[in-house]
This record gives C-alpha cells, structure tokens and sequence, in this order.
C-alpha cells in the first residue's frame, strides 16, 4: 500500500522528534522571550498612539493575533529550504533521488513527524492558554473547523514556497541569504509579523492578492472571527485553493526543468 | 545475452565557468559566459550480466563516480544509450531505484538520529518490502555479521565501520538487483574491511545481486572481482577477468641474483647470454635483476642456467601485484 509509506516517514520523524527533548525546550523558552518582547513593543505602540484602536484593533486583540501567529509559525516553518541547500550541497541529495517516491513528496513527509509534534507541544499548548487567559478572545464554534481546513492548505502553500526557494539552491549552491530573504519576504507579508491590518492602504490591496497572506493572515482571520460571513469564509478558502493549486504547479514544474538542468549540465 | 546493465558508446560532456584568478578575475566571472566542455566519461561501452561483481577502477577524477551516476539515473548521458534492468535509468529513475541499491562511501542514507532497526523499517515501508522478504533478509543477516548490538544503536553513535556495514546491510534490504557501492572500505581498519568484502562476497553469492564496486583498494578487488574495468580520464582502458590482466603483465617475473664477481661485468655478462630479456644491477643492494618473459623461458630455466655459469650466493622471485599492474596501467596504458 503506497500511503504506508508516507505514514512510515510520518512516525520517524515523530520518533526523531523525540529524540531532541531538549531543542523543545529551548524552542518554549525563545518564544516566550519573542512573546515578550511583542508585548511591550505593541503597548508602547498603543500608548503613543494615545487611542485603545488601531487601524480597527485594540490592543488585546492584535496581541492575541501576533501570539497565536508566532505558535502556528513555530508549528509551519519546516526549514525544508536549509535542509534542501544542505543536501544538495553536501551532494546527499542524490541519495534522496535514488529512493522509489518522487522527491518532492518524500522530503513533504519526512517533516510532517515534526509538524505533529509541533502541534501538539507549542501550537496546542499556546491556543489553549490564550483561550483560558482571555477569556472568549477566540470564539469557539464552527470558526474552528474554517481554521483547520485554512491551515491545512496553509501548510500546502507554505511547501510549495520553500520548496520552490529550496529548488533556487540546485543553482546557487548557496543557501544562507535565499533563505533569510525569504523568511522576512514570507513573515512581513503573510501578516506573520505585523498584522496586515496596519499596513497602509496601496500595499495593503497588493499584499491581498500575493500567496504570502494566505500562510498566516487567512487562517488566523478566520478563527479569531467568531460569526465569519459566508462570503468571507468562501473567498478566503478559495483564494488559498487558487494558491494551494498555483504553487503547487509552479513548484513542481520549476523542480522538474532545475532537475533535468542539473541531470544534464552535472551538479 | 543481454546483460542487466547494457552501456553503448555513452558519453558526458559538463558546461564549466573558466574560472579566473584573483579578485579581479572572480568578480568578472560574475558576469562571465566562457564556459569549457569537459568531457567526464568518453565513449564508454559495457555489458554486465546478473550477479556479476565488477570491480570498477580508476584514478581519483577519472569519471567512475559520473559512469554511476549516469546507471543511477541521477545524470543523464550526453550520448550514447543505457539500459539498467531494461529501462532507460534517468528517464525512469523512481521505478529504476526500486531495482537498485547504492552506498556512496561517506554519506549515509540512514537516518542519523534513530537507531539502525527504525532505518530498517522505514525502508521496508519504502521500498514496500513485504513481511516475509523482510524477515528472510534479517535472518540471512543475523546469520552473516552480528547485527543485534547494531540494531539498537543511534546511527549517529556507530563508527564509521558500523555504519558502513549498516549502510551496506540497508542497500540490499529491499533485495535489488543491482547494488552501486561506490568506495565502500575507504577509511576502515583492515579487520573491518574483511568483514564487509566477506559480506559483499556472501550477500552477492546468495541473492545472486549484481554489484559494482568502485575502490582504491586492492585488497577488495583481488577480494571479490572477477572482472575489473579500468577507466582513466573517461576513457576505457581495460575490461576483462583479472587473471587476464595479471597474465598480461603477470607473464613477467623478475628474477633478482646475488653473484660473486664485479657488479657491472657480470650483469654484461648476463645481458649476454640474454639479449631479449631486460638486464639491470642494483648497486647498493647488489642485486641483478632479470625480467624473464616466462612464455619465451622459464624462470626456472634462466635460473639453472646461470647456476651453471655463476655462483649464486642469494636469489628472490618477484610477481607482479594486482597493484603495480593497475599502476602500470593507470601510468601507460595497456600496450
């Protein structure tokens, strides 16, 4: 059965996972400093701007927004753009070519051990205390269901993102300032970083229309509203389809013409 | 009959940037299109049959690793035609990899933080190895090397000797036809490198598995190969059984005596009496050396012969290595 095998990359990296106790802990404790450090930032960006909203959000709000941002972060960000440099610098990747699965899905199930174990010990352990503290700031409803399947095409278009600045690697060989590049690209215009409420009107409309805000913005829109009209639960879904399947295609296509590039010219 | 490996006339050619020196040239490189053509293998035809070992040898750079590569699938051949198991390897390479193991020396495929027996069964699952191939193959390895302490153990606390065997053990696992172990003794003790020939020789004898072996180490050619090829700058310098090669050069033998007498007027002396074969003195060691064609004459015979006419305090009888004869390959080519 083909889906075994996918599970059975699923339950290594959870093994792995639990391997390295420590880097959880060490993850706990540095977003709790970020949290921090969050925190004062945004009260003294309140207490200047002298009224309890900003841009349509008070300030508990928007601390929830960036709080629960950070946690599906830390749960979505897989690195598979620092492990595809390294493999392909330390030619390792060959290795991986030379198994029987395509690529693309091999490396997507390998991290998908860490994903589980991300959930459960910092995204789970966040949402549930930002729940208790605030009593009702997220709406627990139908909301809930909106957000897993906005997440899930969230983690797709995140994929399709790295692997395809991860492919960019097979020509640069270099990795280190693609990759930063594309994290602060992702985070600032995915609202993981500023919520893209505060961003001023032209680029606003334009970051609306990038795949970016569809990582972090989409489902944290949908879960902290607590009645979603119909509309804006539809179009927020399909716009995420429409870059799920984009880049999805883009990725994949662009993987294929780098690998026959380098199958041909050596690497 | 065709073999499970079938190479006609393949080629590769790379694209390199003319790389300049110094600052300045670097930075025109940026900018630079002045590619050159390297042309890595040359014309390479082969045909191996199932459950062939066949020692492929060369000097460092000489396209071994590229000729893999290409039956690999991971490169494609500027031309020329491959056919690994009867399919075209990098047109097919997810469906060619079910059919082939590798282990390239220094990199492991094994999953570095978990124990040996985790790899093992995630590669079961992969390779979609049923229960039963599994279990048969654990007990023929449980049966050739004591694999119970290694099972258990992290991969990333296993010497390099372990994980070399472990890495070997990995690539038979799902039972391919053709296994690619590329340098696999580099850097081990020799009690280790035994202990993997011993197991290549039996894992091949018993699952009947084609392997191709590149080393720098003859001990593991003399060890498992009966066919070398020999590739030097792309190009194929020899394919055939290694006792052809050594007959090749093993014909000669080089007869060394310690004579009474002035050094220099007995070896004309000897040249003399044998104006075919190649005559020569050592002086500090005051060896005379004679490097007998043994199809034209028996050693034996040039040695009673010259008992006849000389005394002889002292002799020795050398053969020519695998070794040298790769060396002397590598150093002039077969003649």
């Amino acid at each position: 059965m083909k889906a075994k095998r996918y599970l059975a990359l699923t339950r290594a990296g959870v093994i792995e996972a639990l391997q390295f106790r420590a880097s959880f802990i060490v993850m706990v404790i540095g977003n709790l400093l970020y949290l921090i450090v969050v925190y004062f930032l945004w009260k003294a960006i309140y207490a200047s701007a002298g009224s309890d909203v900003v841009s349509g959000m008070t300030f508990s709000d928007t601390l929830v927004y960036l709080v629960l941002a950070t946690a599906l972060f830390n749960f979505m960000e897989m690195y598979a753009v620092w492990q595809m440099g390294r493999d392909i610098q330390s030619g390792k990747i060959v290795l991986d070519l030379l198994k029987p699965m395509e690529y693309r899905r091999y490396l997507f199930w390998s991290f998908t051990g860490t994903f589980i174990m991300q959930f459960l010990f910092t995204f789970l352990p966040t949402f549930i205390v930002v729940a208790a503290v605030t009593h009702g700031a997220i709406p627990l409803g139908i909301n809930i269901l909106y957000f897993m399947i906005s997440v899930v095409l969230a983690v797709s278009i995140n994929y399709s993102i790295d692997f395809f600045v991860g492919t960019i690697c097979l020509y640069t060989e270099s990795i280190w300032g693609i990759n930063i590049m594309k994290q602060v690209i992702v985070l600032l215009l995915s609202g993981a970083t500023i919520p893209i409420a505060f961003f001023p009107e032209p680029l606003k409309s334009i970051v609306y229309y990038l795949p970016f805000q569809s990582i972090y913005n989409a489902p944290l829109s949908l879960l902290l509203d607590g009645s979603p009209s119909a509309e804006k639960v539809l179009t927020t879904l399909g716009m995420q389809l429409f870059w799920c399947v984009a880049m999805l295609i883009i990725s994949k296509a662009f993987w294929k013409a780098s690998l026959r590039q380098i199958t041909v010219n050596g690497g | 009959m065709a073999g499970i490996i079938e190479i006609k006339n393949v080629t590769k050619e790379f694209r390199v940037l003319n790389r300049r020196e110094g600052l300045k040239g670097s930075l025109k490189d940026l900018f630079s299109r002045n590619y050159k053509t390297v042309r890595a293998v040359d014309n390479v035809s082969m045909s191996i049959q199932q459950g062939e070992i066949v020692g492929y040898l060369g000097p460092n750079g000489a396209g071994k690793s590229t000729t893999i590569k290409m039956m690999t699938g991971v490169l494609e051949p500027t031309s020329g035609e491959i056919l690994v198991n009867g399919c075209v390897p990098y047109k097919n390479r997810t469906k060619n990899a079910e059919n082939i193991g590798v282990v390239f020396g220094q990199r492991s495929q094994l999953w570095w933080a978990l124990p040996l027996i985790e790899s093992f069964r995630l590669l079961k699952d992969i390779y979609q190895i049923s229960d039963s191939g599994y279990d048969e193959m654990m007990k023929l390895y449980g049966s050739l090397v004591d694999i119970e302490p290694l099972l258990h153990k992290p991969v990333r606390q296993m010497s390099l000797g372990q994980r070399t065997l472990s890495d070997i053990l990995a690539a038979f696992l799902h039972d391919p036809k053709i296994v690619f172990l590329d340098e696999p003794t580099i850097g081990l003790d020799v009690s280790m490198k035994a202990k993997i020939r011993t197991l290549i020789h039996a894992l091949n004898k018993e699952k009947k598995t084609t392997v191709i072996l590149t080393t720098h180490d003859m001990g593991d050619v003399d060890a498992l190969c009966r066919r070398i090829v020999i590739i030097d700058h792309g190009k194929m310098l020899y394919d055939n059984d290694i006792e052809h090669l050594k007959s090749f050069f093993g014909s000669y033998r080089t007869l060394k005596v310690r004579v009474d007498g002035d050094l220099a007027a007995q070896t004309q002396q000897i040249q003399g009496q044998y104006p075919d074969f190649s005559v020569t003195c050592d002086e500090q060691e005051e060896w005379i050396s004679v490097l007998v064609d043994e199809d034209r004459q028996k050693v034996l015979d040039v040695l009673s012969q010259l008992q006849k006419t000389h005394r002889i305090k002292d002799m020795q009888l050398e053969e020519i290595s695998t070794e040298e004869v790769i060396k002397k390959i590598y150093e002039e080519g077969v003649r």
